[in-house]
C-alpha cells in the first residue's frame, strides 16, 4: 500500500482527542472545534537494496564529479567525515546508514590500496561522542579497524594545530576548518538528512568549523533573518554557509559529498500508535497508549529517560546520492520535501505543539529548559516554507514538563547560562555581551576537549535559534512545565491546555484560530 | 577509620608483637645473601605433576573448564579423528589469538591427552608473581618458557618432560596476535621436535580473537572452530629450520581450510597459492579490513559482552 | 521584676536539644532550661559600675544555639549559671533618660584585674585572657554571667563604665539595638583583610550576613561582593546594602567559578574568591567556603561554629588561611585605631540598619519570640528583639515585619 500524503484536519465534535508529546510521556488533549490539525505524510518506502543503491551512487555521481573509485589511488590521503550523534533522531536500529556508506567507501579504498585514511566525527561545537555511540554509528567492523590505531578522530574546534584558516568570504566571514580535512587529497562527507536544514555546504562549513567561523552565522541577527532555516533559499544561515562552502571548494579542498534521506518511520512496533491518526487506533493501540502513559506518569524521571533513550528507530534510507555538493543537495532537498511537505492555507492565531523527549542536543541525556525552548521555538516553529504557521503577534503553546534539570557532564555551560544570563535578559539580541566570556572560559574548553560536554558558547546558539520566533510571536506558553523554569525562560506557565488557551486569548483575542502540529513524524508546512 | 579497618586491626593484635611470634629481623652487621626467588623460568612446577595436583587439575578441567569453554566458545571440532592414531606424547602447535585458546584446546582434546598435557606459557607473563605461578601451573599445567631470551634450561626441561610421556601444547607465535593475523613463528616447537623425535600435531583455532582479543576489555560469547591437521614427524637428520618451515606451511593451509574447506585448501596448497596467514603488507586499517566482515555480526547489542575491566 | 533565666539542668538541655532538632531552632525554649520568672536586679559589683534598664534586647544566633543546647562544650567554663541572656542591649543609664548601648565583653577592666592582660591593654577586649577570673563570676560577656544580669529582664543589668557607649539622638532604638551585631560584622570585615581589588563571597544572609555586607560595602568597597541568600527578603536587603551579586546558595560556587574563570578539580575550584566569609558556621557552610576560596585565600568564620567535621586536605594543599572572628574591641582602619563600636555606629547610621529589626516581642511571649528568631529566614524576618517597655500581656502594636521598601 503506497504511503498516504499528509493532510489538514478540521476538528469537529466527532473528532477524538489529539495526541500531544509531553517529554518522556504523552497526553491526549481535546482541541476546540474548528482547530486545524496537521498530519504528516506517511513514511515513504525504504530502499529495498541499500548497499546496492550506495554502490550505484558512488559509481554514478551527480554534478561535476568523477566516480569515487576513480578518485582513489594508493599513496593518497583520504579523510572521511561523518555527521555526529545529533542525527538521526531517535538513533536508528543497526546497521546505521553511516555504517553502510562508510563500509562501501572503505571497500573501494582497500581495493585501491589507500593506506592513509582518517575518519572524523564532524562535531563542530557539539559534544564528543562516546565509544558506544561511535560503535553504533560506524558499526563494529569499521570501529575496530580504526579506533585502536588512533585513526578515528573527533573534530576539536579549540585546537589551533588542528585548524586551518582558508580566508574570508566576500562578506568578510572567516572560513576556518579542520586541517586534516582541508589538506587531504580527498574529503568524503557522509551525511544524514533528517530535515531540510541539514546537508549541502553546511556539512563541511559548519560541521568541521571553529568558533571563529561559526559566529558569523550562528548569531541572533542571522537567525532572525532566516525565514525559515528549513528553506535554503530564504535562509540567511544557508546563504552564509554557501558562501563559505564555495570558498572552501575554491581553496582546493576536494569534497565528495554523500547525502542520504531517511523515511519518517520513527517509532517501533510498541509505540506505533504515536504515528497513527487517532481515529484509526485499534484496540491494541488504545491499550498500549493507556498502559504506557499511566506507567510513565508513575515512573521516576531517570528511569523514564533511560527507557525512551534506548528506543531505536526503524527508519531506513529512502534515497542516497553522491557527488558534487550543490547538485547532490538539490536532489536531497527534493526528497526531504517529498517526504515531509504539507500544503497549508493561511496562518492562524495560535500554534500548539507537543514536544518530545529528544532533540539533536540531548541524545542519551537530559532535556533541559533551554533545549525545550530551542526544540519548540527553534526547530518546530521553523518547520515552514513561505510564512510561519502562526501570525505575527500570535501565540505558541508547547507541552513539555520542562524540568529544572541539567546534565552536568554534557551541558555544564547551559547551567551557568540559565542561572546567570537568562536571569538578566531573555532577548537574543542582548545576550551577546556574555558570549565572549562563555566562549573563552577555560573550564568549558577543557570539558569540551577532553570530556563529553557541549562547547561553552553552545547555549547561546540554542537561544539564537529562537530569535526568529521570539521576534515574531506575541507570547509563548508552556503547558505542564515547571513554573520557575518556564518563567526563567521568559514564557508563561499553564497547568492545562484549557488554561493555556484562556491565557492565549488575552493576547490574540477571543475565539482564536488554532493550528496543531501533530508529531511524530516530522512534517514541514508549506504555508500559502 | 572504617568498621572493616577496625576489625582487621583488632584481629591482628591477637598475635603479640616480636620474635618468636613474628619472623626475626636480621642483625645489621651480618651479611645476608638475597633470598632466593624462584619465579619466571626458575619456578619449579614439579609439584603440579604429582598425583594430588594431577587429580585436582583433572577434576577442574573436566567439570569447570570444559563446560565453560562450551558455553563461551561453542567449539566445532574438525579432524579430531586423527588424534586416535597419534602416538603419545605429541607436541600440539596452534595459532594464538586469545587467553581462552589454552582452556579451549584442552577442552576439545580427548581425556587421555588432556590429563597428561603440559602447556608452554610465557615465563614473564604467567610466572612473574608467586600466586600467578601457583595458579596457572596447577590449573593448566603450565610450564615456564622464556620467550624473549634463549634459555637452554627451559628447553632442556621441556624436552625431559616430553621424554617422560607428557604431551605439550605450545604456541609458536610466542604471544597473542595484535590484529587478528598470524605473527612470525619462533623456532621452539621445531627445536623440541628434532631433539625428542616426537610428532607435531598442527591445530588451527578460529574465532577466539572475537571472544577476548589482546587488549580487550569485554568477554564476548562467540562460536569457534578447531581444526586438527595430520601430524608431522621430523625426518632423519632434518634440521630445526627446515622443520619450522614445514610446520609454518601446514598451519597456513589449516587456516585456509578452516575458512573454506579441506579440498579447496589442499588444491591451493598444491598450487602454492595458500593465502598468507600473516595478512597483507599494508597499513593497520587495511589489515583489519582484510579480516573480512564478521559472520556473527548480528549480535549487535552488547548483551552478550561481559566487562572484564573498567572501560 | 520578671526576666528570662537560664538554669544549669542537664535533662532540660537534652530536651531542648531534641526539640530544636525536631521542631527547628528556637523551639527548645518551651522545654529547655530557660524560665520566665522573677528576677532580682543584680548588685553593682563596684564603684565604676552602672545600672542599665533595657529598652530593646536582641536575640542573637549564639543565644539560639545556647537555648537549643547546641553550643560547643568549650563554652562551659566561660559561662556561669544561672544567668540572664541578652547581650545586644540598648537601654537607659541609671535613673536618667540617657540611652546607652552596652559592649558586653567582660574584660580585665570590668573584672578589676590589674594589671590588665596583653589583649585588654591593647583594647582588644575580645581576646581577654581572664574571662573566667577576677572578682566577677566567669562569663565572656554580659548575658552569660550570673553576676551581671542580662538584657532579657526588665530588672535590668549592670555594666562597667568602659562598656557603655552613648547613643546619639539621631539613632533610633532599632538602630541602637543593631550596633552590637554590626560591631561583630565590622570586626569580621576588617579581619577579612579584603582590598579594593578583592572578590569577596559571603555565605549566609541572616542578620550577621547582612551586617557584614553593609560593613564591607562601606569600609572596604571590594571589587566584587557576592552573597548567598536563600530567601527573597534577604536578597532584597543584600542588594540594597551594597552587594554586587545576590545568588541562591546552591549556585554560589558556580558564580564564583565564572567570576574567577577557574577550573574545577576534586570538587574544588582551582581559582576562587579572595575572601570567603562564613556567617553560618555549619559543616556544609565551612566545606562550601573551602571549595570557593582561591589558593592562599582567606576564610573568615564569623558565625559561631560548633563541633564540625571538615576535610582539610584542600586547605592544606592550597595554603588557605582560616581565621575566626569573634566579637570586637578596636580596629585599625586606614592607619587609625578606633573602637569597633564607634565604627559600628557609623555603619548603622549610614546604612540605616535599624530597618533590619523585623519583629518585637514582650518577654512573656518568649517561646514565640525564640521560635520566630530561629525560623527568621523562612518567615521573612531578619532580626527579632524583645521589647522590654511593653507592659504585661501585649495589646496594641503587633510585631511588624518591615521590608527594605518601607
Amino acid at each position: 500500500m503506497s504511503p498516504r500524503p499528509g493532510f489538514v484536519l478540521e476538528v469537529d465534535r466527532s473528532t477524538p482527542s489529539t495526541l500531544f508529546w509531553h517529554g518522556e510521556g504523552y497526553r491526549l488533549e481535546k482541541l476546540p472545534v474548528g482547530s486545524r490539525v496537521l498530519y504528516a505524510p506517511e513514511p515513504v518506502d525504504a530502499l529495498p537494496d541499500p548497499v546496492g543503491a550506495i554502490r550505484r551512487a558512488l559509481d554514478e555521481p551527480l554534478g561535476d564529479a568523477a566516480p569515487l573509485r576513480s578518485q582513489l589511488h594508493a599513496g593518497m590521503t583520504l579523510t572521511i567525515a561523518f555527521d555526529d550523534v545529533s542525527l538521526p533522531l531517535p538513533p536508528m536500529r543497526g546497521p546505521d546508514v553511516r555504517q553502510l556508506v562508510i563500509e562501501q567507501v572503505l571497500e573501494l579504498a582497500a581495493e585501491a590500496g589507500v593506506d592513509d585514511v582518517v575518519l572524523i566525527a564532524a562535531l563542530a561545537l557539539h559534544r564528543r561522542m562516546t565509544d558506544a555511540e561511535l560503535r553504533h554509528a560506524l558499526g563494529a567492523r569499521v570501529f575496530d579497524a580504526f579506533a585502536p590505531h588512533g585513526l578515528l578522530w573527533q573534530h576539536d574546534a579549540e585546537d589551533p594545530d588542528q585548524l586551518v584558516h582558508l580566508g574570508l568570504t566576500d562578506q568578510g566571514e572567516d572560513v576556518e576548518i579542520n586541517k586534516r580535512a582541508a589538506t587531504s587529497d580527498l574529503l568524503v562527507y557522509v551525511n544524514i538528512n533528517l530535515v531540510a536544514m541539514d546537508g549541502g555546504h553546511k556539512s563541511v562549513a559548519t560541521g568541521l568549523a571553529s568558533y571563529k567561523s561559526l559566529r558569523h552565522h550562528h548569531n541572533a541577527h542571522t537567525m532572525a533573518q532566516s525565514r525559515s532555516f528549513m528553506d535554503q533559499h530564504r535562509s540567511e544561515l544557508h546563504s552564509s554557509n554557501w558562501r563559505m562552502g564555495r570558498l572552501i571548494a575554491a581553496s582546493g579542498v576536494k569534497v565528495f559529498q554523500i547525502e542520504t534521506n531517511l523515511n519518517t518511520d520513527t517509532f517501533p512496533e510498541q509505540f506505533r500508535f504515536l504515528q497513527r491518526r487517532e481515529w484509526e487506533w485499534t484496540a491494541r493501540d488504545r491499550a498500549a497508549f493507556l498502559a504506557s502513559s499511566k506507567a510513565l506518569e508513575a515512573t521516576p524521571d531517570r528511569v523514564a529517560r533511560s527507557i525512551f533513550h534506548s528506543i531505536r528507530a526503524p527508519h531506513k534510507m529512502s534515497a542516497v546520492q553522491a557527488g558534487e555538493v550543490e547538485a547532490v543537495h538539490a536532489r536531497t532537498t527534493e526528497n526531504v520535501y517529498a517526504q515531509q511537505l504539507l500544503e497549508v492555507e493561511g496562518q492562524s492565531d495560535i500554534l500548539t505543539m507537543g514536544l518530545p523527549y529528544i532533540c539533536p542536543y540531548n541524545v542519551n541525556s537530559i532535556m533541559n529548559p533551554i533545549l525545550v525552548a530551542c526544540l519548540g521555538l527553534g526547530y518546530f516553529f521553523n518547520m515552514y516554507r513561505g510564512q510561519p504557521l502562526v501570525r505575527a503577534g500570535g501565540v505558541v503553546i508547547m507541552s513539555h514538563p520542562t524540568p529544572w534539570a541539567f546534565h552536568p557532564g554534557h551541558h555544564p555551560s547551559y547551567i551557568d547560562f540559565f542561572e546567570q544570563v537568562l536571569a538578566e535578559t531573555t532577548d537574543p539580541a542582548e545576550i551577546g555581551k556574555y558570549e565572549e566570556a562563555f566562549a573563552t572560559d577555560p573550564w568549558y574548553i577543557h570539558l569540551y576537549r577532553t570530556g563529553n560536554a557541549y562547547h561553552g558558547v553552545h547555549p547561546f546558539y540554542m537561544w539564537y535559534w529562537c530569535a526568529h520566533a521570539l521576534e515574531h510571536l506575541g507570547s509563548v506558553i508552556i503547558v505542564g512545565g515547571d513554573r520557575a523554569a518556564v518563567r526563567r525562560l521568559g514564557f508563561k506557565p499553564a497547568s492545562s491546555m484549557a488554561d493555556a488557551l484562556e491565557m492565549a486569548s488575552d493576547v490574540v483575542g477571543r475565539d482564536p484560530s488554532i493550528t496543531h502540529l501533530h508529531s511524530p513524524p516530522l512534517l514541514m508546512a508549506d504555508v500559502r | 577509620m572504617s568498621g572493616a579497618e577496625r576489625l582487621v586491626r583488632r584481629v591482628s593484635r591477637l598475635r603479640p608483637e616480636g620474635f618468636p611470634w613474628r619472623a626475626p629481623t636480621w642483625p645489621v652487621t651480618l651479611e645476608r645473601d638475597p633470598p632466593p626467588r624462584h619465579l619466571g623460568a626458575d619456578y619449579d612446577t614439579e609439584w603440579t605433576r604429582r598425583y594430588p595436583a594431577r587429580l585436582a587439575r583433572a577434576v577442574l578441567l573436566d567439570n569447570v573448564t570444559r563446560p565453560l569453554a562450551h558455553i563461551v566458545a561453542s567449539p566445532e571440532v574438525r579432524g579430531d579423528e586423527i588424534l586416535e592414531h597419534v602416538e603419545a606424547p605429541a607436541i600440539y602447535v596452534a595459532n594464538h589469538a586469545s587467553h581462552v585458546d589454552t582452556g579451549l584446546l584442552l577442552s576439545v582434546l580427548p581425556a587421555r591427552v588432556r590429563h597428561k598435557t603440559v602447556v608452554a606459557a610465557a615465563a614473564d607473563h604467567f610466572f612473574d608473581r608467586r600466586w600467578k605461578a601457583h595458579v596457572w601451573s596447577l590449573v593448566l599445567a603450565a610450564i615456564p618458557i622464556e620467550r624473549h631470551r634463549v634459555n637452554r634450561k627451559s628447553a632442556e626441561d621441556t624436552a625431559a618432560l616430553l621424554r617422560q610421556g607428557w604431551n605439550l601444547i605450545i604456541f609458536p607465535e610466542g604471544g597473542r596476535t595484535h590484529d587478528g593475523w598470524f605473527q612470525p613463528m619462533r623456532g621452539g616447537a621445531a627445536y623440541l621436535a628434532t631433539r625428542t623425535g616426537r610428532p607435531v600435531v598442527p591445530v588451527h583455532i578460529d574465532g577466539t580473537y572475537r571472544i577476548w582479543p589482546r587488549g580487550g576489555t569485554h568477554l564476548r560469547r562467540s562460536p569457534t572452530r578447531i581444526t586438527f591437521g595430520s601430524p608431522i614427524v621430523a625426518a632423519e637428520g632434518e634440521d630445526a629450520r627446515r622443520l619450522e618451515a614445514r610446520i609454518d606451511a601446514v598451519l597456513g593451509t589449516l587456516a585456509d581450510e578452516s575458512r573454506t574447506d579441506w579440498w579447496s585448501a589442499r588444491r591451493r596448497a598444491g598450487a602454492g597459492e595458500t593465502p598468507s596467514p600473516r595478512g597483507p603488507a599494508a597499513s593497520p586499517w587495511r589489515r583489519a579490513w582484510a579480516l573480512g566482515p564478521d559472520p556473527h555480526a548480528d549480535d549487535e547489542d552488547d548483551d552478550s559482552r561481559w566487562a572484564l575491566a573498567d572501560d | 521584676m520578671k526576666g528570662l533565666v537560664f538554669e544549669h539542668n542537664l535533662a532540660r538541655f537534652a530536651a531542648s536539644r531534641l526539640a530544636s532538632v525536631v521542631g527547628g531552632s528556637g523551639r527548645g525554649a518551651a522545654v529547655g532550661p530557660l524560665h520566665f520568672t522573677d528576677v532580682e536586679p543584680p548588685e553593682l559589683p563596684g564603684p565604676r559600675w552602672h545600672r542599665v534598664h533595657p529598652i530593646l534586647a536582641g536575640i542573637c544566633g549564639s543565644d539560639l544555639s545556647t537555648v537549643d543546647g547546641r553550643s560547643s562544650r568549650y563554652f562551659e567554663d566561660v559561662v556561669s549559671f544561672p544567668f540572664v541572656p541578652g547581650h545586644e542591649v540598648v537601654g537607659t543609664l541609671d535613673d536618667t533618660d540617657a540611652r546607652v548601648v552596652i559592649e558586653p565583653v567582660l574584660g580585665c577592666l570590668a573584672r578589676g584585674i590589674v594589671p590588665p592582660c596583653a589583649a585588654c591593654s591593647r583594647g582588644a577586649t575580645g581576646g581577654c585572657e581572664r574571662v573566667a577570673f577576677g572578682h566577677l563570676a566567669p562569663g565572656l560577656q554580659i548575658g552569660f554571667c550570673s553576676d551581671t544580669g542580662g538584657g532579657w529582664s526588665s530588672g535590668g543589668l549592670v555594666a562597667h563604665e568602659a562598656q557603655l557607649h552613648r547613643v546619639p539622638d539621631e539613632l533610633s532604638d532599632d538602630d541602637a539595638v543593631m550596633v552590637e551585631p554590626t560591631a561583630c560584622a565590622v570586626h569580621a570585615a576588617v579581619a577579612a583583610g579584603a582590598e579594593a581589588t578583592s572578590a569577596v563571597a559571603v555565605l549566609g544572609a541572616g542578620t550577621l550576613g547582612l551586617c557584614t555586607v553593609a560593613a564591607l560595602a562601606q569600609l572596604t568597597r571590594p571589587a566584587w561582593l557576592a552573597v548567598g541568600a536563600k530567601y527573597d527578603h534577604q536578597r532584597r536587603w543584600a542588594q540594597e546594602l551594597g552587594a554586587d551579586e545576590v545568588i541562591d546558595p546552591e549556585q554560589l560556587v558556580r558564580a564564583v567559578r565564572r567570576r574567577s574563570r577557574s577550573l574545577e578539580a576534586s570538587g574544588t575550584l582551582t581559582g576562587g574568591a579572595d575572601v570567603v566569609i562564613d556567617c553560618v558556621g555549619s559543616d556544609e557552610s565551612i566545606a562550601q567556603a573551602l571549595r570557593m576560596v582561591r589558593p592562599r585565600g582567606r576564610v573568615v568564620l564569623v558565625g559561631m561554629p560548633g563541633r564540625v567535621s571538615v576535610d582539610l586536605a584542600s586547605l592544606w594543599h592550597r595554603e588557605v588561611t582560616v581565621v575566626g572572628a569573634y566579637a570586637y574591641g578596636t580596629e585599625e582602619i586606614g592607619g587609625l585605631v578606633r573602637r569597633t563600636f564607634d565604627v559600628a555606629m557609623e555603619v548603622v547610621a549610614v546604612k540605616g540598619l535599624g530597618r533590619l529589626v523585623s519583629a518585637r516581642y514582650p518577654l512573656d511571649r518568649f517561646e514565640e519570640a525564640l521560635a520566630h528568631a530561629g525560623a527568621a529566614g523562612r518567615r521573612g524576618a531578619v532580626k527579632v528583639v524583645f521589647d522590654l517597655r511593653a507592659r504585661g500581656h501585649f495589646r496594641g502594636t503587633r510585631p511588624s515585619t518591615k521590608g527594605p521598601d518601607s
